[in-house]
């Protein structure tokens, strides 16, 4: 592909609490280019929502703290940037949009006033210019009846509607980089088709790049480029879309896949859930965060922390067995992957 | 078409025994520094009461004109006020005084502010109606108005029946109960109470009202528990919390309300010493009569303020405690 | 939302009769034979049936509300009996209800900006030394009673020769009214301004903490804007919203401070008179200033309520 809009090294993120540090994010590294959508899959607390809300720096510090790390984006450091400097890039360059709309949107101030403030602010426009700006981005949404909405509350709109606000919100500077936190978990099945299939047609429109955070390898299967899977705040593997489903290398992510139904799954086959908890990130384990729940462990698992390995092309994979894995995994599935599943 | 990952979701929360629970609270709460040294003040304020003619070197209405207006000394650990009274005695039975209208202030106003809040909140309709504007009328007078009317008005005809059916009874103990003033001071309980309850009936309403639609509380109904026993078994433990600690943010205000009645001459009624009266007696009750003798205004309020600060201490200290999120 | 006022406004005549209602009824048979009470039990009979009869008070109890009431609307609250004989209560309270809201003007001027800024200042330094020392300041404050209050303020700081010899402070003058600039209304204002400033610093605090890790104040971030956009326009507005329901307690909480610090600084408002009222047994005046007090405050909630509506968006649209 093209040039490197993003390249996140070796990023911690650490929150001081009562009960010690938690280690949300254990040395990520990541990059994503221009116009490439990115996704990021975990399960609550895997530090999916964290890594990116530090590289936003919206951490709220402290409690939080960057131990070590690099976020670099167009060739600057956003971690050295001043709060000002930084300021300035948020919802400008960068953007993100957050999983629940019906809290996301300021209650008190009419969607007019939240999508125009920012535009007043970083583009330089006058109230006027801002309207019109704000007009255009509801229809690119498809929100009818934008003018007169403009002037309506957030409560005034369903949840689908407010999170298309926010998506016109995040996109309202035309930044490179769109993050996308969760946007349609909190919504129903056929508004997340919706959602999904707006951000699609505007990536090509708008040709910006997305890091679309989910739980749910469904949701971005027809979506990513290249997807990362985190686990405990360590990124477990990372490949592209069509390679991840094809040849899923890590036994989370062979986890993950078992738990999606399938349309072309006969109705006999269960889903097989992912037994146990993740590892408490108080007090991590020294060896690999997913022991605990491995049908492929071993005694190296518990003593070492596997790095990510190169396992194919452009496919990495931090597991020490993953040749056990891509022996055995069709059995786990019982199944064949062969394509990925549709949204 | 659900897609959905079902591993991922959070695991079920793990249910936890509710003495584990209260447990935890305490840990909590022991925690809080400011909250325990409260709590050491307050039993030592209710062990002063219950001690208090013992612990009391003198009387608290003896007089020694000898030494008047005396300093703190040997003799006198507080000093004495104007009349020779030793003021350490009057501050320990001022104690007494503060203690007898928490304990039964915080009784009456809970047992009627759980109870008619209960019925409200469980019941609806009509009784919620009645109970609900009932409150509304009794909040439409503020909180020291009220208990100073009731003062300035029922009291003396109530305190004045009392004594005549005493007299026609020839009832000698209740005689010598109006006579002591102790009559005088249970109006204005009462008048505290009344108000009390109405606040904390309020409270209990509203939680009953959102755990009524809780599913556990509709799954009891649904198998034909019957109302009493979800009342007191399923709805009372859930709501205990912010009871628990509206009473206890409450108790530092009617230790403030008492001392400010007597002070008002509408409370205990001298001799009988409150603190508040004591603090009337010494300050004069008019900036230009302030004394020279500062012990004798300057221990009332550092008593009082230290009560009223560990009452709120404790307050703050469960709030937390109860709801650690804050 | 709209079949919430009415059904407010509806009630409102409904509750505003019952609190006429008992406060008549008490207020005139509470103490007992009301005419017995207020001229002793020395007078002359002749005299008893005589003011008896000019207050209409040998009629039946439906009939002397109704009279009462008829002419408590037309602002007469009949006469005073003992300290002011002859003067009408209405003229009475009304000369000195603008002393008594001036004070209050001046204590809620100082008192509540201050709160609300340091409100805020504690809750984005939460856990600072500042915070602890605001917070614990907040918990001095509510505990230290009027009642002392005043008497150690006016030690530490009213002029010397005004009170006592040991007094420190060589700064204030105290008693009486001088108007609100004048030097006397600094003591009395501090101390009734005192519990508006740590109600209200609390409060800010916590409605601030709970908005600033809002959703919404994250998306404000988000988006860049400069922080004191996301302070004022997105935190502060949505702070402040609860807080309107505690004006109603205010005006309770200072009322019942003025009834204690004008008698104690002899000040001629309506706390005084209604003092003085106490003492005397003056029930026209008690019953008066009880009514009127009780008014006010339900209309004010009642204006509260529906304040709310308008400054909260949600409830509005409900």
């Amino acid at each position: 592909m093209s040039n490197v809009l993003l390249d996140v090294r070796n990023l911690r993120t650490e929150f001081v609490t009562q009960d010690g540090v938690v280690h949300a994010v254990n040395g990520v590294t990541f990059q994503v280019d221009e116009g490439e959508t990115l996704g990021l899959v975990g399960e609550s607390g895997s530090g999916k929502s964290v890594s990116m809300l530090t590289v936003m720096r919206l951490i709220p510090m402290p409690p939080g703290r960057i131990p070590s790390g690099e976020v670099v984006f167009q060739g600057q450091d956003l971690l050295k940037l001043s709060n000002e400097e930084m300021r300035q890039v948020r919802g400008n360059k960068v953007a993100m949009v957050f999983q629940d709309p019906m809290t996301s949107l300021n209650p008190v101030l009419t969607i007019g006033t939240q999508i125009t403030e920012a535009l007043e602010l970083h583009m330089g426009m006058n109230k006027d210019q801002a309207r019109k700006r704000a007009v255009e981005l509801l229809k690119m949404v498809n929100i009818p009846e934008a003018e007169r909405r403009l002037d309506d509350y957030p409560h005034q709109f369903s949840g689908g509607m407010r999170q298309r606000v926010m998506i016109a919100m995040g996109l309202s500077c035309s930044p490179q980089l769109l993050i996308a936190d969760e946007p349609t978990t909190a919504l129903d099945v056929t508004i997340q088709a919706q959602i999904t299939d707006i951000v699609k047609r505007l990536k090509h429109e708008l040709g910006m790049a997305i890091i679309w955070i989910t739980h749910d390898l469904g949701v971005i299967a027809g979506l990513a480029d290249r997807i990362n899977v985190m686990y405990s705040g360590y990124i477990v593997e990372t490949a592209h879309t069509k390679e991840l489903f094809a040849n899923p290398l890590h036994p989370y992510t062979v986890g993950l896949l078992g738990s999606i139904p399938r349309l072309d799954q006969g109705k006999k086959e269960k889903l097989t859930p992912i037994e146990g908890l993740p590892p408490d990130l108080v007090n991590l384990p020294t060896g690999c965060p997913f022991y605990d729940r491995c049908t492929f462990r071993t005694q190296k698992c518990l003593e070492e922390n596997p790095p990510l390995m190169s396992v194919g092309v452009k496919h990495w994979s931090a597991c020490w067995n993953y040749e056990a894995v891509r022996e055995k995994r069709d059995e786990i599935l019982r199944r064949t992957v062969a394509q990925p599943v549709a949204a | 078409m659900a897609v959905t990952a079902p591993a991922l979701t959070a695991p079920p929360e793990i249910e936890t025994e509710p003495r584990a629970a209260w447990r935890e609270t305490w840990r909590r709460f022991a925690r809080n520094r400011p909250a325990l040294s409260g709590l050491v003040v307050i039993i030592l304020l209710f062990l002063t009461a219950l001690f208090g003619p013992a612990l009391a070197p003198y009387g608290y209405a003896k007089t020694d004109l000898d030494s008047v207006n005396a300093p703190p000394s040997a003799k006198h650990w507080l000093g004495t006020d104007d009349l020779g009274r030793d003021m350490l005695t009057r501050m320990i039975y001022g104690a007494r005084s503060v203690a007898f209208v928490i304990v039964i202030v915080a009784t009456v106003s809970l047992t009627l502010g759980v109870t008619m809040g209960a019925l409200a909140g469980y019941f609806g309709g009509a009784t919620d109606t009645f109970i609900s504007r009932l409150i509304d009328v009794l909040f439409a007078f503020p909180e020291l108005l009220f208990i100073f009317f009731i003062a300035a008005t029922i009291k003396p005809a109530l305190v004045n029946n009392l004594k005549a059916f005493a007299q026609a009874n020839d009832l000698q103990w209740l005689v010598e109960f109006v006579r002591s003033g102790y009559a005088d001071y249970l109006v204005v309980m009462l008048a505290l109470s009344v108000l009390g309850w109405a606040g904390l009936a309020r409270l209990v309403r509203a939680q009953f009202l959102s755990l009524r639609e809780k599913e556990f509380v509709l799954s009891a109904q649904a198998v034909g528990v019957p109302g009493h026993k979800i009342i007191l078994r399923y709805l009372l433990p859930n709501a205990m919390a912010p009871i628990i600690v509206a009473i206890s943010m409450g108790l530092g205000g009617i230790a403030i309300a008492e001392g400010v009645l007597a002070y008002l001459g509408i409370g205990l009624q001298p001799p009988n010493p409150s603190w508040g009266n004591i603090l009337a007696d010494n300050v004069g009750r008019h900036w230009r009569d302030w004394p020279d003798m500062l012990w004798l205004v300057f221990i009332p309020v550092i008593i009082i303020t230290t009560v009223v600060l560990a009452f709120n201490f404790v307050g703050d200290g469960l709030n937390e405690a109860l709801n650690p999120e804050l | 939302m709209l079949a919430y006022i009415v059904r407010r406004l509806l009630w409102l005549p409904v509750l505003l009769i019952l609190i006429s209602l008992i406060t008549f009824a008490l207020g005139i048979y509470g103490p007992g034979d009301p005419v017995q009470v207020m001229m002793g039990l020395h007078a002359r009979p002749d005299i008893i049936a005589q003011v008896r009869k000019e207050y209409g008070l040998d009629q039946p109890f439906p009939v002397q509300y109704w009279n009462y009431m008829t002419n408590a609307l037309r602002g007469n609250f009949g006469y005073s009996l003992v300290k002011y004989q002859g003067q009408r209560v209405s003229d009475l309270i009304a000369k000195r209800l603008p002393v008594t809201l001036q004070l209050n003007l001046v204590s809620v001027c100082w008192s509540l900006p201050l709160a609300i800024a340091l409100g805020i200042f504690a809750a984005l330094k939460r856990k600072s030394w500042l915070d602890v020392f605001l917070r614990g300041m907040v918990i001095l404050a509510v505990s230290i009673p009027v009642i002392g209050l005043q008497p150690v303020l006016t030690f530490l700081f009213s002029r010397k020769h005004e009170i006592g010899p040991m007094t420190l402070g060589p700064f204030l003058p105290v008693g009486g009214w001088g108007g609100i600039f004048s030097p006397q209304v600094i003591l009395p204002a501090f101390i009734l301004g005192l519990g508006v400033l740590a109600v209200f610093t609390r409060q800010t605090r916590a409605a601030m903490i709970d908005v600033l890790n809002a959703d919404y104040v994250r998306t404000a971030r988000a988006k860049g804007l400069k922080e004191w956009m996301v302070l004022v326009r997105h935190a502060l507005r949505n702070a402040l919203i609860p807080l309107v329901t505690l004006i109603g307690f205010v005006l309770a909480g200072m009322f019942a401070g003025s009834f204690i610090i004008e008698s104690f600084y002899g000040i001629p408002g309506v706390g005084q008179l209604a003092y003085d009222a106490l003492i005397s047994k003056e029930y026209y005046i008690i019953m008066a200033f009880t009514l009127m007090i009780a008014v006010v405050y339900v209309l004010m909630n009642l204006l509260i309520d529906i304040l709310y509506v308008f400054v909260d968006p949600r409830i509005r649209y409900k």
